[in-house]
């Protein structure tokens, strides 16, 4: 259970510290503290709301340590943890429409594939901004597809079983994000 | 190259700002996490002290007990022997007394402090012999008394002789004795003088042209020294029977009831009464001969 750099991995320091070593914690706090920080704060649009969910989250990791088995990979499971308080939240704050919200295969075959504008590719400054404003716009499954995809680097099948969806489910939300932010990144410039 | 992943959104994505959770959530989170594993650790270390600490501590305690009960049995038996120069066999011979066989050649015994009676015949013997014994003589007749008598013969000499004579040969070095008398004197002192403690020691036989008899462990000599102080002002009778209280219990039982016979002889019923009864208490399943039932 070695990375390929001679690092331990994510299983191995969370089994690690379920055997008491706080390094171990830390170290696997520091590798993924800003990439599901900034998952919770893009999906949620509200620092926050992120913080609260946040902190409960690494909490949850904390309180199962010793349950924890590496049958999945530790980011799997982590964003699976994720994306179960994000369901909590959107219950409390009745946003019921990420339970809801499928898109079907033949709407995405008719989105056009969209260029991204020739001056948002020079102000990459405009294009940030433009991507997360974009990216707020979308709908919280398709969002949160596209943001497990860049922010953990998951494969679709990754990203299906942290959601609890099908991997076609997963395929379909994440073009879905992909088109519907290229379109936004295209329309205006 | 992630499946599905658009990398030109992909590196305007990375070029944005990148919001960092405030550092009360990370004090927060870390803060928890090391105070869980720290509760994961002590057990560990607990858990060793609750399994081990009991049966550990039940096994200090029975061996501190042991040794030190032990160590107070040393200690008095090696306090009750006042001359330290016996054999093992001498020692083995105060729990169960082997009668000295015929066909053996008789050795000089080892000097022990030998069974007394109970103090008042002890003062009398003292006087008696005190009047019988010559003054010139006196160093070489103690330096071999011990060496005349067996360990546990009827006709010992008791401690208290022993100790009475070394109190009259006492003055004797310092006064200019006679020549032969001090040279044995001299051997005698310049006897070995072992500890009492290692009388347990498994020692050579005395040959009996040595017959160093009398060469006391320091404890003994404070002991015949303080007698000797306390002579004349009364006291040693309390003396003879404090050592005859602990000479009773290096007493054989067969002595012991000729003692208490030789009381009895004497009309002495009270003492005869009280010696009976410690006999009964140190020996209750001896069976009592007819006529001291």
């Amino acid at each position: 259970m070695r990375s390929m750099r001679g690092e331990a991995s994510d299983e191995e320091l969370m089994l690690r510290y379920g055997r008491g070593d706080a390094r171990a914690f830390e170290l696997l706090y520091s590798r993924h503290r800003l990439p599901l920080y900034r998952f919770l704060l893009r999906q949620l649009g509200n620092a926050e709301s992120a913080e609260e969910l946040f902190q409960d989250l690494w909490m949850r990791v904390v309180n199962s340590r010793g349950r924890y088995q590496p049958r999945a990979k530790f980011t799997s499971w982590v964003y699976a943890i994720a994306h179960n308080r994000l369901m909590d939240f959107y219950r409390a704050n009745g946003r019921a429409s990420f339970l809801s919200h499928e898109e079907s295969e033949s709407v995405l075959e008719d989105l056009p594939a969209a260029e991204i504008a020739a001056d948002l590719r020079l102000d990459r400054k405009r294009a940030v901004k433009r991507l997360l404003a974009a990216l707020g716009e979308l709908p919280d499954a398709q969002r949160e597809a596209f943001l497990l995809q860049q922010e953990s680097e998951m494969s679709i099948d990754e990203i299906a079983a942290a959601t609890g969806v099908g991997p076609e489910t997963a395929k379909s939300r994440l073009r879905y994000a992909v088109a519907k932010l290229r379109a936004r990144l295209g329309k205006e410039s | 190259m992630i499946e599905g992943r658009d990398e030109e959104l992909s590196k305007i994505y990375r070029d944005a700002e990148e919001p960092r959770p405030p550092q009360r959530v990370d004090d927060n989170i870390l803060a928890a996490s090391q105070r869980v594993a720290g509760n994961l650790r002590r057990p560990a270390t607990f858990g060793f002290s609750r399994r081990w600490g009991t049966p550990v501590a039940v096994a200090a305690t029975v061996l501190v007990t042991s040794t030190v009960a032990l160590m107070v049995y040393e200690l008095q038996s090696g306090s009750d022997a006042v001359a330290p120069q016996v054999p093992r066999g001498g020692r083995t011979a105060k729990v169960s007394p082997v009668e000295p066989r015929a066909d053996q050649p008789r050795t000089p015994p080892p000097v022990v402090l030998q069974p007394i009676a109970p103090a008042p015949p002890i003062s009398q013997a003292l006087q008696s012999e005190r009047a019988e014994q010559r003054p010139g003589e006196s160093a070489a007749s103690t330096a071999s008394a011990g060496a005349r008598q067996p360990a546990f013969a009827p006709e010992a000499p008791r401690a208290s002789d022993v100790l009475s004579k070394r109190e009259e040969v006492k003055p004797a070095p310092a006064t200019a004795p006679p020549a032969a008398a001090s040279e044995r004197a001299r051997a005698t002192q310049q006897a070995p003088a072992p500890d009492a403690l290692r009388a347990f020691d498994v020692q050579p036989p005395i040959r009996p042209a040595q017959a160093p008899a009398a060469a006391p462990a320091p404890g003994a000599n404070t002991l015949r020294e303080s007698a000797s102080t306390l002579q004349g002002s009364g006291a040693v009778s309390a003396l003879t029977s404090r050592v005859a209280v602990s000479e009773a219990k290096e007493r054989t039982p067969e002595k012991w009831l000729e003692d208490i016979r030789k009381l009895k002889i004497e009309g002495k019923t009270g003492e005869v009464e009280r010696e009976l009864g410690e006999f009964k208490k140190r020996y209750p399943d001896y069976r009592l001969p007819e006529d001291l039932r």
